[in-house]
Formats: C-alpha cells, sequence, structure tokens
C-alpha cells in the first residue's frame, strides 16, 4: 500500500528584499525536507521552534503554497495534479486545525456556518435533516452541547470551545490526514489533555494526524512517531519513546533539559548562557553551508561548519549528526 | 518573612451589558519580601486583573470596586494617579503581558529605556543612559543591544529587554504577567531562570503570574492558586505540589501532561462566567468531592498548617 | 443602538441629515400643495423679487419663482446626486479594489495603474469638458462621470486593507473548505469590510456633491437639473446678493454645509466608537 503522504527533498526559499540596500536575502525556509507517513493511522509529531519551517510545512501540504523545489506526494499522487484536477477531493481528505481559536472564526458570522458549508461543500447530507443530526453528533463527539453551541457567534464562545468546535468540523468531514498545527498552545493545561484525548479518539477512527508543535510535552503525550525540525532540517527523527528517553541530536537533548517539570525537586541543575548568534531571530538559514545547528552546537567540531551530516540510523531512530 | 504588601479583599468588576462581570471578587493575599510568588490559574481567573487592580492599572469598562493594597503603611489605591505615578516604576515595576511585543519598532531600545526613565525620575540623560546600560548588563545583554531596534531582537531577547527596563530603577517588587509566555522553550528557561535570580541579585521581591505549573516549580517559592475571581489556595512550593489541598489545585497538577508520564485527566466541566459565578463555593459544579454546604457558603480562606492557606470545606473552619 | 448613546457626533450628524433626507423625500408633496402641479423652475409663477412673507417664507427671485420651494427641489437633487454618484463610485471602488487586492498578479497591477492614473491626471478640468461637449446629461450619465473620477481614490484606501484580510485564519479556512476565490472574496472578506465601506460611501457621496457644486458655480451642467449649485449658479449670475435676495443666496450654501457637516460627524462618531483611542486623545 502506498505511502499517505510523502514528502521528498522539499526546499522552499522565500525572497525577502532588504529596503536599505536593495539586495535581495534569500531565505531557506526548508531546507531538504523529507518524511513519509504510511496508510496505518497514527500521530506524527513535528516539533520544532518558531522559524523551524514547521508552519511551513504546513502550508506547502495543505496547497497553500508551493514548494521550491521537491515533491509532495498524497497518495502516491503529486500534491499539484490532485489540486489542479481533484482539489474537492483533497481538500475532503486532508484538513487542518489551526492553532489560533480566535481567528479561524469569521466575526461575521455565527459559528453555525462553518459546519453547514463544510456540509454543502461537499456532500455530505441529503437533506437538512441529515445534516443537522450530523451536526449534533460531531458537537457531541467533541463533548459539546449542541444547544448551547449553535446559534453563537464566535466571540461568545470560549477558547477551548472553539477549537473543539474545529474538531467537530474535522469530525464531520472524516479526513484521512489532518494537520493539526499548534492546536493546544492557546488553550489552557486543563483543556489540552481533553483535547488531546479527541486526536487520539480520531486516530482509532482511522484518521491520520500530523501534529505540529513546539511543546514536545504534549508530542509526547499524542505522538507515536517524532521529528525534530531546526531552521529547515529534520535533525532526528525516531519512535517517540526513543526519541524522549534517549535523544541523540545535541539539539533535542537542549530542548528537552529545557523542559521544566512540574515538581520543585526537580528544578533546572544547570544554567543557559546566552550568546550573540541567539541575539538574531531563529529563522531559515541563508547559506546552506554546514550543519544548521553549527552556531549553538555544544559538540561543534570542525567538519560541523562545512559539511550537512547525513541521516544515519542509530537503531530505531536517525539522527543528522558527525557525532554518530 | 517580614510583610513588604498586602492586597486585602480587592475587587475589580467589569462593566457589561449584561451587568457588572465580578472578574476579581474578594482577593487577599500578603507578599513575603524578598520572595518569588507566583500566581496560578487558568485563563479567566482573575489573576491578570489581581496585578493590575493592585497597582491601579484598571482601565475602563473595568474598575476597581473596592479592597485596599497596602504598602509602606498606606492604601495605594487612595492615592490619587500622580501620587501613584511616582511609586509605578520606582518602587513597583511591572511587566506586563506580551511586553515583547509593544516595544516601540522604531526608536531604538536604549532611547526607549531613557525615556521611560526621565519620564519617572528626576535625572539627567547621561544618567538615565548609565542606568539604562547597566539594567541590560544585568540580565545578561550585550552591550550591543541598546544600539538596536526591537525588530532585530528575537522575542525572548525582547523580552530580556522587557525585564531589564523593570530592573532599572532598583524597584521592591517587581509584578510580571506571564513573563515567557509564546517564546521558545529554550528562551524560556533562559528568560525564567533570569526572572528566578532578581531575587538573589538585587533583593527584590517578584510576583509571577503565570498558568504553567511548571515554571512555578522552578522559580517559585511561594504560590497562590486562583479560580473564577478568588485565591482558594496558598501555600510553599512544595506544599502545593507536595501536598496539594484543594480539589482545583489537585485536578490542575493533574491535567499537565509531562515527559515523566504519559497520561493526564482533565478537570470535568468547563469554567463558569464572571457575570454568573456558581452559588457558595464557586469551584462546587466540578468538585468530586463535594458536599452539600458548598454549594451554598462560600469557604473562607484560612490557614491550616503554618503558611498554608485553602478555601474548602473539607478542611473545616467557618 | 449603544452607538446613538455613546456618540453625541454621531446622534447629532443622524439627525440632521435624517432631516434634510426626509424633507428631499417630501418634496413633490410640498411643492404640489404649495405650487398647485407647476415646477418650482418655472419662471414667472409669481410676481419677481418678492419679499418674504405668509406665502413665500423666502420671497421670490428674480424670476418669479418661489425660493423655498425651489431650494427644496435643489435640495432633492443634490442629494439624488450626492447618493447615486456616491453609491456608484463606492460600488466601482469594492468590487475593483477586492478583485485587484485578493487576487494579486496582474490584475492588480492593472487595476491600481489605472486608479493612479485617474488620481494623478487631474480629473475637475476634463470632468469639466466632458459636461461642455456632451448634448445631452441626464441625472444618471452625470453621476456616472462623476462616479468614474472619484472611485480611484477609496479604491487606494481600500485594497492594501483588503491585502492584509486576505491573510486572516478564517480566509485560509475558507480556502481549505474549497470556496471559490469569488466566494471569499465577497461572502468571507467583504462582510468584516462593511464599517469602512460605509466610511467610504460617505465621503464619495460628500465629494461627489462637492464636485457636482464646483461645476455648477462656473456654469456648467445641465441647467433642468436644478441642484443647490446649480441654484446657487442662478443667483450670483443674476446678481442676488446685491438686490438683496439674501435667501436665495445663503440657504443653499447653509444646507450644502448642514450635509458636508452631518456627513462628517457621523464618520467621526463611527470612528470614535470603533476607535475608542482616538477619544482619548482629543479628549472628548
Amino acid at each position: 500500500m502506498e505511502n499517505l503522504l510523502e514528502l521528498k527533498n522539499v526546499v522552499k526559499i522565500f525572497t525577502r528584499a532588504n529596503f536599505a540596500f536593495s539586495r535581495e536575502k534569500v531565505i531557506y525556509a526548508l531546507n531538504d525536507v523529507s518524511f513519509s507517513m504510511d496508510a496505518e493511522p497514527k500521530v506524527l509529531a513535528l516539533v520544532g521552534e518558531s522559524g523551524s519551517g514547521k508552519t511551513t510545512i504546513c502550508k506547502l501540504i495543505l496547497g497553500l503554497e508551493e514548494p521550491t523545489s521537491g515533491e509532495i506526494l498524497y497518495k502516491g499522487v503529486p500534491l499539484y495534479r490532485w489540486l489542479k484536477e481533484n482539489l474537492k477531493e483533497y481538500r475532503r481528505e486532508v484538513q487542518i486545525i489551526f492553532q489560533d481559536p480566535f481567528e479561524t472564526f469569521n466575526p461575521f458570522y455565527r459559528v453555525d456556518r462553518i459546519l453547514w458549508t463544510v456540509i454543502q461543500k461537499f456532500n455530505l447530507a441529503r437533506d437538512n435533516n441529515e445534516a443537522k443530526s450530523k451536526i449534533e453528533e460531531g458537537l457531541e463527539a467533541v463533548g459539546l452541547r449542541a444547544r448551547e453551541i449553535l446559534g453563537r457567534y464566535p466571540h461568545q464562545l470560549s477558547g477551548g470551545e472553539r477549537q473543539r468546535f474545529m474538531l467537530a468540523r474535522a469530525y464531520i468531514l472524516r479526513p484521512k490526514l489532518l494537520v493539526a498545527d499548534e492546536p493546544v498552545s492557546m488553550l489552557d493545561a486543563s483543556l489540552r489533555a481533553v483535547f488531546l484525548d479527541h486526536l487520539k479518539e480520531f486516530k482509532r477512527n482511522g484518521i491520520s494526524c500530523l501534529y505540529i508543535t513546539h511543546d514536545l510535552n504534549t508530542a509526547y503525550y499524542i505522538s507515536d512517531y517524532i521529528l525534530i525540525i531546526y531552521a529547515g532540517k529534520i535533525l532526528e527523527r525516531g519512535p517517540v519513546e526513543g526519541v524522549i528517553r534517549n535523544p541523540l541530536h545535541p539539539y533535542t537533548k537542549m530542548l528537552i533539559n529545557s523542559i521544566p517539570i512540574p515538581d520543585p525537586n526537580k528544578k533546572w541543575s544547570d544554567k543557559v548562557n546566552i550568546d550573540i548568534a541567539q541575539l538574531q531571530k531563529v529563522s531559515g538559514r541563508e547559506t546552506v553551508d554546514g550543519c544548521v545547528f553549527y552556531n549553538r552546537c555544544d559538540y561543534a567540531m570542525e567538519r560541523c561548519k562545512d559539511n550537512i551530516p547525513p541521516m544515519k540510523r542509530v537503531g530505531e531512530q536517525e539522527v543528522s549528526c558527525f557525532l554518530y | 518573612m517580614d510583610t513588604i504588601l498586602e492586597i486585602q479583599d480587592l475587587k475589580v468588576y467589569f462593566r457589561t451589558i449584561f451587568g457588572d462581570a465580578k472578574s476579581l471578587d474578594g482577593a487577599s493575599l500578603r507578599v513575603y519580601e524578598r520572595e518569588v510568588l507566583g500566581i496560578a490559574g487558568e485563563s479567566g481567573c482573575g489573576k491578570s486583573t489581581l496585578v493590575e487592580g493592585t497597582l491601579k492599572l484598571v482601565k475602563p469598562p473595568g474598575y476597581i470596586h473596592s479592597g485596599k493594597v497596602l504598602y509602606n503603611g498606606r492604601n495605594l489605591l487612595e492615592l490619587d494617579d500622580e501620587e501613584f505615578r511616582k511609586i509605578r516604576w520606582k518602587e513597583l515595576s511591572y511587566i506586563p503581558q506580551g511586553s515583547m511585543n509593544s516595544l516601540n519598532p522604531v526608536i531604538k531600545i536604549e532611547e526607549q529605556m531613557i525615556d521611560g526613565i526621565i519620564s519617572h525620575i528626576d535625572i539627567s540623560y547621561p544618567d538615565a543612559k548609565e542606568i539604562a546600560l547597566e539594567a541590560l548588563s544585568d540580565v545578561g545583554l550585550p552591550s550591543d543591544v541598546a544600539q538596536m531596534f526591537p525588530h532585530e531582537l528575537s522575542g525572548g531577547m525582547r523580552q530580556r529587554v522587557c525585564i531589564a527596563m523593570s530592573i532599572c530603577l532598583r524597584p521592591k517588587i517587581i509584578f510580571a504577567d506571564e513573563p515567557v509566555t509564546a517564546l521558545d522553550v529554550v528562551m524560556q528557561k533562559l528568560n525564567l531562570q533570569t526572572i528566578g535570580e532578581l531575587k538573589e541579585r538585587f533583593g527584590v521581591t517578584v510576583v509571577m503570574v503565570a498558568h504553567d505549573m511548571a515554571w512555578h516549580a522552578e522559580v517559585a517559592d511561594r504560590i497562590a492558586i486562583m479560580y473564577a475571581g478568588k485565591i482558594v489556595e496558598i501555600g510553599t512550593t512544595s506544599d502545593i505540589f507536595g501536598k496539594p489541598l484543594h480539589p482545583y489545585t489537585k485536578g490542575l497538577l493533574d491535567a499537565v501532561p509531562s515527559l515523566e508520564r504519559r497520561f493526564s485527566k482533565s478537570i470535568p466541566g468547563i469554567a463558569p462566567s464572571p457575570l454568573s459565578w456558581p452559588s457558595g463555593c464557586r469551584f462546587h459544579p466540578r468538585c468530586s468531592y463535594k458536599m452539600g454546604v458548598c454549594e451554598e457558603i462560600d469557604p473562607p480562606l484560612i490557614e491550616i498548617e503554618k503558611d498554608h492557606f485553602v478555601a474548602c470545606h473539607i478542611y473545616g473552619g467557618r | 443602538m449603544r452607538i446613538f448613546k455613546s456618540s453625541p457626533k454621531f446622534t447629532v450628524g443622524v439627525i440632521i441629515i435624517s432631516i434634510l433626507i426626509v424633507i428631499a423625500l417630501l418634496e413633490p408633496t410640498i411643492n404640489n400643495h404649495r405650487l398647485g402641479g407647476h415646477s418650482s423652475t418655472e419662471i414667472g409663477l409669481y410676481e419677481t423679487s418678492l419679499p418674504p412673507s405668509k406665502e413665500h417664507p423666502f420671497g421670490t427671485d428674480a424670476y418669479g419663482r418661489d425660493v423655498f420651494s425651489l431650494i427644496l427641489t435643489g435640495l432633492k437633487y443634490s442629494l439624488l446626486i450626492g447618493f447615486i454618484a456616491g453609491g456608484l463610485a463606492t460600488l466601482i471602488a469594492v468590487v475593483l479594489a477586492t478583485t485587484a487586492g485578493y487576487k494579486g498578479g496582474w490584475l492588480d497591477a492593472f487595476i491600481t495603474t489605472v486608479s493612479n492614473a485617474i488620481l494623478i491626471i487631474p480629473s475637475w478640468p476634463i470632468l469639466a469638458i466632458i459636461v461642455l461637449f456632451v448634448r445631452k446629461v441626464d441625472l444618471f450619465f452625470l453621476s456616472l462621470i462623476l462616479a468614474f473620477f472619484s472611485w480611484a481614490g477609496s479604491s487606494r484606501q481600500i485594497k492594501p486593507q483588503i491585502a492584509s484580510l486576505k491573510e486572516r485564519p478564517y480566509v485560509e479556512l475558507a480556502r481549505v473548505t474549497a470556496f471559490s476565490d469569488i466566494e471569499i472574496m465577497f461572502k468571507e472578506i467583504l462582510p468584516n469590510f462593511l464599517p469602512y465601506i460605509f466610511v467610504g460611501f460617505s465621503y464619495a457621496v460628500t465629494g461627489t456633491m462637492m464636485a457636482e457644486t464646483a461645476l455648477r458655480l462656473v456654469g456648467l451642467g445641465p441647467a433642468d437639473i436644478p441642484s443647490l449649485g446649480q441654484i446657487l449658479n442662478w443667483a450670483l449670475y443674476a446678481g442676488a446678493l446685491a438686490q438683496g435676495h439674501y435667501f436665495l443666496v445663503l440657504t443653499p450654501i447653509v444646507i450644502l454645509i448642514l450635509l458636508f457637516v452631518s456627513i462628517n460627524l457621523i464618520n467621526v462618531g463611527l470612528d470614535e466608537v470603533y476607535n475608542p483611542r482616538l477619544k482619548q486623545i482629543t479628549g472628548v
């Protein structure tokens, strides 16, 4: 069976005009990124800081932007063909949950409209009655009460309700792949678990999820497989238990080390130092020489500066680092 | 420990067309000298409002309904705006939520800091500049930063600048509202550590508002848990994590996913609305230990053991 | 409705313009009653240059026309021209700016170039020339050409706002729900834009009204459409001030000022309600 989703050597370059000198700056938002998700429903976590390229991957997969080079395949067929010849079907099968529960709602309309348009656009019901019952079913599945939610305007719902509403929309659509872009970062701690539990349930119902986040805690909670991305490159990948318990890449180690543990007996033991490189925004690299993590790596060697380390398999994980 | 600031039954309401939203409905708290006090709770519980009320920064349609804030023997809420301005920043300083995004993009960092200093104390420009540069180095920022524009720095660095601004005039208390939210993990650690160190290095008291319990675990000495506009538990960090008393506190701690365990439990029910808080104890609709009295009487905050307060009928006291 | 309570400017503006509109709507009835079926522009209906009296509250002019009725008619036409021309201008501006802002690319470049051209080229002389040379200028045609020279300014303001609204997450959600571009433009973006469109419309109304008045004052424009500007022109041409026909000259001016001020009050009032910071700065 072919893979559900496959990214092959995807590169995305943004050019930014430099006003003062009218010289264009070339930013490699994504620098030779490859990964795949097979047909079996699972949750794949893509973990990276802001500027790492994770949002760009999101937009590319959804067809909102085009890759500069490389291929994106869905069910073995190139994405651009889906978008040209079979847009509706692709849109039906690949959906998204956005990060911001406030801005995804058009403030002009009541929230019901989002669900009705989905049903209409994709012909999910034969008549109004069937549509209504589908809507109620969807809301119930995510723990929302239809009569408390329907007929309201977005500002009348809480952030948690709004995010779950988006889940209801996904539930009604039954996509094959759900791309979730930081879906819980704007929710309170006690709501996150609820939301993520629903995503887990979706997996049991056959919906795969690409979970994009900067938060290792929630990634650990929900995913089967994890990819660590930094400055447009994937540095480490593997089954989630392996990567968390036995991180290989210095960056992964740094990430895990930086997470505060909610236990006053287990505080951070070391102190982070600031250095100039951190002053600049961590955005895509301007050049492709060498390892992208060179500037911040405690283990940096000479060869890391000019050579890109290839992906090496270590047990069940793969890592891009000259230490291995 | 000596008390440096005391908040007594502070109430801050917001006028709406549906009536008053009682966002902060009677909070009482003592802040001790040279401690890091964490204020925890989820969105809507009133923690930001508590700080805004204390610093008289409540904007309409909000207003301070009643309560006292005792500092240096005076009730700060009785001071007029001019007098309060003198205290703000010099003795009580504030890092508001999202402040890293409210730096003026067209003015250099140094200038912004100097502007702030000069507007609060009578001092010459060169002296103000010296203070600004010293503050930057106090938080470990290299001196080049002074000459940069905000957009040239990452979010984390800008937040550090805000921390630097808050200690410029060596205040007694710094109020920080969600100081490291929206930063990357590594930056969060960096900035949190700096905030935690302010106490040692400058003898300043820090009151940190944050919903993430893990941050409090890292830097706070004591934590106050808020729910529905009131404080429901106060205790030392080890007490709160080790012996949480209030059912909400327990629920909060269980709900946080971490790398230590792959499981987490959520608190059933939905957060109530400040337009109509539940009767009696506000947590009763969601509490698994609910008793009859909980629906009728709002439990007061009482000291159960040394320095550990809780507002819950399970622990008796009327 | 809270708008009326929180902004006295808005309320005053609405009151004034509502009164004027109601008067204009009642004009046919009033004038029918007062003139017994004759048109207010008919010459020689009454004695010339009569002073104000109970029968002629504003007196009569040098051509024997009742000034009060004449001005009512003028108000009606000025409002009509303003609203039709303003409406057309706004419609054109919105459609073009939205298309340009959302689609981008060559369509954007094309529309922007055209609107810039209209802005740069001195439109008033061209307007004057057109009116001078076209034989029969009716109300609609007059409004059309006024609108043509008026849409470019609004369009230039609207376009960048649309372009930024395009980036909003709910627009992305619509794209991901297989909405077509036109659906997105008109169902997702424009409804949120209505306040700006309204303001644009009101500026277009005042703008075209003033442009039309300016044309009249130099003697251009169809004589059979007696707008307030036209009445002023007749009056000045016939030396009304010198002859003491104060009402004939001052009333149109006062009404034009009222129209202008009331619409601006509405705009400023709305702006203050939706941009409360403005209130603090202006100290009102």
